[in-house]
Order: structure tokens, then C-alpha cells, then sequence
């Protein structure tokens, strides 16, 4: 990873981003950001480059929500009509959206994503990662508002995770080289071995076999196993 | 009805055991059976026994007579167990800890921290099974 200079200021929480290593850290992270600031959850969301109907479960790409609450929201609304996602369409200004004012608002009640999902307060941090994508950082909670000072400081330090959590996690891109553990992991997939088996072998779980599966599959910008040991030996990474 | 997520606490201070089943208990939409033991050598007997079969096992990350994650989780690794562990601790901040990696602990995560949304998110994570409406 990129080191970071000192005029990309990160004051005291610079400490716990340097140490970032996966999505649970990164959890750790926005979640301590949500309960310091009196929130409940927080989901990190893609905004997709055009304008088209998306489900809210699909663009959360880091999220805290009880399980299935997202799910059930798709079963009855559509996100890409809802308030909170048209406006991330119209501006980048970070936005806070309170239960109490929903009345004004002015159109109708069925695209109001903060009383569908069942919360008091969202604030919204749209976010543009190294890469030019957009995303945004949700925070939602119980409680009527936020002050100016605590909403600047939240933006700032949802800014500095995310920026850490896209360059850590998310900005695995095809042509970057292979870890060693993943070089292994690839052998052993180019020996025939399952990702159990390779979990057994290299004492690791299944669960992390797999996820660098999935790292490998994007490094060399292929769509299965096959063609992943394919081009492994094509390009002499394996011999 | 969904079969619930079965979570092995191995923890040497039992105080753990009732603070965290009181914890599992708060965690929104999903059914947990803790189950709890002492030492890696009870660990390594439960998951022999195959009964029932584990999601997940969070670790103390001081247990007796070993010194830390770095002699247990290889422990439980090179005896077959492939499912996802977790380390626990008072404090996560000592240098070895940025090496969970290199000895097959998924994550790592302080005491402190662990709350019922932290337990959710990582059941969402780590357990491959639809845990919706599974109260």
C-alpha cells in the first residue's frame, strides 16, 4: 500500500488506519466512528455511475445492519427512488436527514429511505475514492440531530477510514502482483486441491482460502479457477 | 425455521462466558447457542465431536498453558479445524497482532468492542447461512 505523507493529516486516529488489515478492522473502525459520534449503524454504499434502478442490498459494500433489514427493504421499495440516493445524484455536499423533517420535504412519503429503514437520523458522506468511483458513508441512529461541529468532524473521519478502507480492501485491481500467500493458494489450486483441502494444508480457514480466491480472480482479470491456473501459467507466475 | 449459528467461546475466565451469552442474546434477527469451554485441548475435543457442528470460534487471546494466538490458533489449524476463528483480548494493540494472518486467525477484535452489532456483522461475515427470521 501507498504510504500516506504527513500533509494527508489524520491527527490522532492515524495510528488505528496504519494498522487496517481487513473488512472486520474496518468494521471496527466505522463502528467506533458511529458509536462516538451516538449512532447506531453505519453501511459504506456504491454510487453507481449512471442513473439506474439498484437495489440497496447490492451497493452496500461495508455495513453493520441487522441482518435482513436490507433485504427486506428490497422487497418493497425501490433505492434508486429514494431521497437519500436521488440526492447523492444532485450534489456532493454531505447531507443529514432527520426523521422530524420529512414533512417538509415536500413529495410523497413512499421514498422516504429513513422512515422506511426505521431510523430517527442519517447522515450521509458522499465519498470519491483514488480510482474516481463514487461511494457514500451512511451513519443512522436514534437521535434528533447533529451539531455543526460534531457533523464536520464525522465527514473528516469518515473520509480518512473510507480512503483507507478503498485502498486496503476495494482497490484490488488486475495486473497487481500476487502476495506470497496467494501464490501458494494458486499452486495448490493448480494441484487440483479444493479450498478446504487448501485450507487444511496451509492451516488458514476456508473462509480466508476463499477470499483470496476471489483477490487472485481479480489481480489477473479472470472469471473462474480454470482460467485463473490458465493464465497463472501463462504468465509464468506458477511454473 | 433456520438451524442456529452455533459459536464456541474458549475462554479461561468463565465471567466471560456470562458476559457474552448475555451479549449473543442482544444480537438483532439471529438465533446463537454459545457453547463454551476452557482450554484448546476442550476446544479440540469439542470440534472432534463434531456435534454440533461449529460456525465460528472466538479465542481468548491469553490461554493457559500457551502463550497466545500464536501457539492456539495454529493448534486448532493443524488439527483440521478450517472454520473461522476469531481472537479476542483486552488490548489488540501489541505489534504481533498485525500478523494474525501468518497464523490462521481471521480477525482479531478487543473486547470492548464486541457488542451486539459487532456480533451481528461478523456472523453476516464469517457464517455462509441465511440467518434472517431465525429467532
Amino acid at each position: 500500500m501507498v504510504a500516506l505523507s504527513q500533509h494527508h493529516r489524520r491527527y490522532d486516529f492515524a495510528g488505528d488506519l496504519d494498522k487496517a488489515l481487513n473488512r472486520v478492522d474496518f468494521f471496527r473502525l466505522f463502528h467506533g466512528i458511529a458509536l462516538r459520534y451516538g449512532f447506531e449503524h453505519f453501511c459504506v454504499l456504491q454510487v453507481a455511475a449512471e442513473m439506474e434502478a439498484s437495489n440497496f442490498s447490492s451497493k452496500l459494500v461495508l455495513h453493520d445492519l441487522p441482518a435482513g433489514l436490507a433485504e427486506a427493504y428490497d422487497k418493497q421499495h425501490r433505492f434508486s427512488e429514494s431521497d437519500i440516493y436521488r440526492s447523492l445524484r444532485r450534489s456532493v455536499i454531505p447531507t443529514v436527514w432527520r426523521a422530524r423533517d420529512q414533512h417538509i420535504a415536500g413529495d410523497d412519503a413512499e421514498h422516504h429511505l429513513l422512515a422506511q429503514l426505521g431510523f430517527d437520523l442519517a447522515i450521509v458522506v458522499p465519498l470519491q475514492a483514488t480510482s474516481g468511483a463514487r461511494y457514500a458513508v451512511v451513519f443512522l441512529g436514534g437521535d434528533g440531530d447533529i451539531a455543526r461541529q460534531q457533523h464536520v468532524e464525522l465527514c473528516y473521519e469518515a473520509n480518512c477510514v473510507f480512503d483507507y478502507f478503498h485502498r486496503v480492501v476495494l482497490s484490488v485491481r488486475r495486473g497487481m502482483g500476487l502476495t506470497p500467500r496467494e501464490t501458494e493458494i494458486l499452486r495448490w489450486i493448480s494441484y487440483g486441491k479444493t479450498a478446504s483441502e487448501i485450507a487444511l494444508i496451509v492451516s488458514v480457514s476456508e473462509h480466508t482460502v476463499n477470499s483470496h480466491t476471489a483477490t487472485i480472480l481479480k489481480k489477473l482479470d479472470v472469471v473462474n479457477r480454470t482460467q485463473m491456473v490458465a493464465k497463472a501459467i501463462r504468465e509464468q507466475i506458477i511454473l | 425455521m433456520t438451524a442456529p449459528v452455533n459459536i464456541l467461546l474458549v475462554d479461561d475466565d468463565p465471567a466471560e462466558n456470562v458476559i457474552m451469552r448475555a451479549l449473543m442474546r442482544k444480537v438483532a434477527n439471529v438465533a446463537i447457542k454459545l457453547h463454551y469451554v476452557e482450554t484448546v485441548e476442550a476446544a479440540l475435543a469439542f470440534i472432534r465431536s463434531a456435534d454440533p457442528q461449529l460456525d465460528l470460534i472466538l479465542m481468548d487471546n491469553r490461554l493457559q498453558p500457551q502463550a497466545d494466538f500464536r501457539e492456539t490458533v495454529p493448534e486448532l489449524r493443524q488439527n483440521g479445524y478450517i472454520g473461522p476463528i476469531g481472537v479476542i483480548s483486552s488490548s489488540i494493540t501489541d505489534a504481533y497482532f498485525q500478523s494474525i494472518d501468518d497464523y490462521g486467525v481471521d480477525f482479531r477484535i478487543d473486547k470492548a468492542e464486541l457488542d451486539p452489532t459487532a456480533i451481528g456483522f461478523i456472523i453476516q461475515e464469517f457464517v455462509g447461512k441465511d440467518t434472517r427470521a431465525a429467532q
